[in-house]
């Protein structure tokens, strides 16, 4: 950034020198004027309204068209206009006077050299503001891909793949009828995990779904430990909410949850909706002795982000451990 | 040659029923017991004196390594898990093969015969199995009482502990439960950013701190939430301070 406002600024020179040079030219083509004194009478009137063109830029930035009443702009340049064009007059007046004298012209040309080059200026920087906001956006929408898909690569737990694997190679020898079964609620149990994780929004009634076909497969290999409970109204199964933000919270209740605790229990779900706000309260036994890593898991800490992503900070997520049960709450307006 | 007396530790029935298939298709191996937990197979091991272990590691209550270091014989300890980030730690507990869930047939053979040189021909000492090397600090304190019951405490939960000749008393929550342990041994174990030794005595769980008092010249006692006193010697509060 710096190193281009030092090379626009070295152009923008160059090009002053140019006219300078220009003017020169010009003036010893009269026999009567020697090469100093022409050199003398073009490069420091030249010279200077290439600073003074250069020099308008810092009016221009510090007051921005968008957020500066136009009657500041105006007045401001009118008068930094007037100061400028008045310095030009006076270094007009101390060189040899070969070109013409009528100081007012000179007045103006100066005026109207500050006042196109005040144009310019802001015409480079309202194209500077627009690619850094182009630039800005554009880093944000990588962000939340991001986002998305290290949520679904969380979501997608290898070690439940693994145990699942083990809990059919198992049923393969003992009862081959289970085993076909639970292949396929392992099959139907990911298509919908990527056929939902592909779209923006989906019912809670869908997440539900979801969350209910992968406790299926829990059930599988914990037997008689894992227990549910789910209750969902029927206002609160057509509220819209993104893809997978249940799943890995169930999963954590079943990992850190049931897992921990050597009778099992109950995993409850429930949700409402009232006056436009889903709640929804994921509850499950824990051991308070279980090993617990310090900070919040990553199931968490994505539904975190993603809830306030999706609205603003308005949505909220709550976690709640007390005597053998762990709870999280979610409470999400409806204009997400 | 005798069977092999095995017991199979996993939380998940269909996990114990691969295992109880394959062994029970191998004429040299006997099934002692089939443990659901941490505790029943802490029992099952001191009841059966088994030869080998088919250990689970992330079961309910008691870990595998948990298991192994409340056991007071060491039998051939072969690791059966999901997790592959465990297979470090069972090298250095001198576990004999580390068996990744769902396994083949052809590499559980494999695993049992290793399982019949190492009986047969014992190599390596499979000895010092409760001296695991830890990575992270200790996140539980498992204590085996001289009544065979177990206890299993969060080190969150832990107060202070107070050095009692060669053993430890444990104080939680109001109650005390003592260990066969030097207080060095278990402060090396602990998190350090949390558990300090202000005392050569005492090992403190600093969230537990209310103030610190100057008690005379040169002595100080650290009084707790709960007011509890507890002294603090003049490298204790040195190290103290250097945490608070």
């Amino acid at each position: 950034m710096t190193f281009d406002r030092i090379r626009v600024g070295a152009y923008a020179l160059g090009a002053w020198m140019a006219v300078a040079i220009l003017l020169s030219l010009a003036l010893i083509t009269r026999p009567e004027v020697p090469l100093g004194k022409a050199v003398l009478a073009a490069f420091p009137p030249s010279l200077l309204l290439g600073v003074i063109a250069l020099a308008a830029r810092y009016p221009c930035r510090a007051m921005p068209l968008r957020k500066t009443p136009f009657s500041r702009v105006l007045s401001t340049h009118i008068g930094t206009a007037a100061a400028a064009a008045g310095l030009w007059v006076v270094v007009w007046k101390a060189t040899p006077n070969l070109i013409t004298s009528n100081l007012p012209l000179i007045f103006g040309v100066g005026v109207v050299i500050y006042d196109s080059a005040v144009t310019v200026h802001y015409l480079t920087l309202e194209l500077e503001a627009s690619r850094i906001a182009e630039d800005a956006a554009l880093r944000y929408q990588v962000l939340a891909r991001e986002a998305e898909l290290k949520a679904f690569k969380a979501q997608v737990d290898p070690h439940f793949l693994f145990n699942s694997l083990n809990a059919v190679a198992s049923l393969c020898g003992s009862r081959p009828g289970d085993a076909r079964e639970m292949a396929q609620l392992m099959a139907d149990f990911f298509r919908l995990t990527l056929r939902l994780s592909s779209r923006e929004r989906i019912t809670l009634a869908e997440e539900i779904d979801l969350v209910s076909r992968y406790l299926a497969i829990e059930k599988v290999r914990f037997g008689a430990r894992l227990r549910t409970n789910i209750n969902i109204d029927t206002a609160a199964g057509e509220f819209p909410v993104p893809p997978l933000l249940l799943q890995p919270l169930v999963e954590n209740a079943v990992r850190h949850g049931i897992a921990s605790v050597v009778d099992g229990g109950t995993i409850d779900i429930a949700a409402n909706a009232n006056d436009g706000v889903l709640h929804i309260r994921i509850e499950n036994p824990a051991d308070p002795d279980r090993p617990q890593p310090r900070g919040e898991s990553i199931g968490l800490q994505n539904a975190r982000g993603r809830l306030a992503a999706i609205s603003n900070g308005r949505a909220s997520l709550r976690t709640e451990e007390a005597e053998g049960k762990y709870r999280v709450e979610i409470e999400l307006p409806s204009s997400c | 040659m005798a069977m092999i007396r095995t017991i199979i530790v996993d939380d998940e029935p269909l996990a114990r029923d691969v295992l109880r298939e394959y062994l029970g298709a191998d004429e040299d191996f006997e099934i002692v017991a089939e443990c659901a937990n941490g505790f029943e197979a802490v029992r099952a091991v001191s009841e059966h004196d088994p030869d080998v272990l088919f250990l689970d590691i992330q079961m309910p209550k008691l870990d595998g390594f948990e298991v192994l270091e409340l056991l007071d014989r060491s039998p051939v300890v072969v690791f059966v898990t999901a997790y592959d980030e465990y297979a470090l730690r069972a090298f250095e507990v001198h576990a004999l093969d580390y068996l990744l869930k769902p396994f083949s047939e052809e590499r559980f053979r494999a695993v049992t015969q290793r399982i019949k040189t190492q009986i047969q021909q014992p190599r390596a000492a499979v000895a010092p199995l409760g001296s695991a090397l830890r990575h992270k600090p200790l996140q539980r304190i498992v204590v085996r009482g001289e009544d065979g019951t177990i206890q299993v405490i969060a080190a969150a939960r832990v107060d202070y502990v107070e050095a009692d000749d060669d053993a430890i008393v444990i104080a939680t929550g109001g109650t005390k439960i003592r260990k066969q342990q030097s207080i060095g041994d278990l402060s090396g174990e602990l998190d350090p950013d949390r558990f300090v030794r202000i005392h050569r005595s005492y090992l403190l769980n600093i969230e537990r701190v209310d103030k610190i008092e100057l008690y005379a010249k040169d002595s100080r006692v650290a009084i707790l939430r709960d007011g509890t006193r507890l002294p603090v010697s003049r490298s204790g509060y040195a190290r103290l301070k250097e945490l608070l």
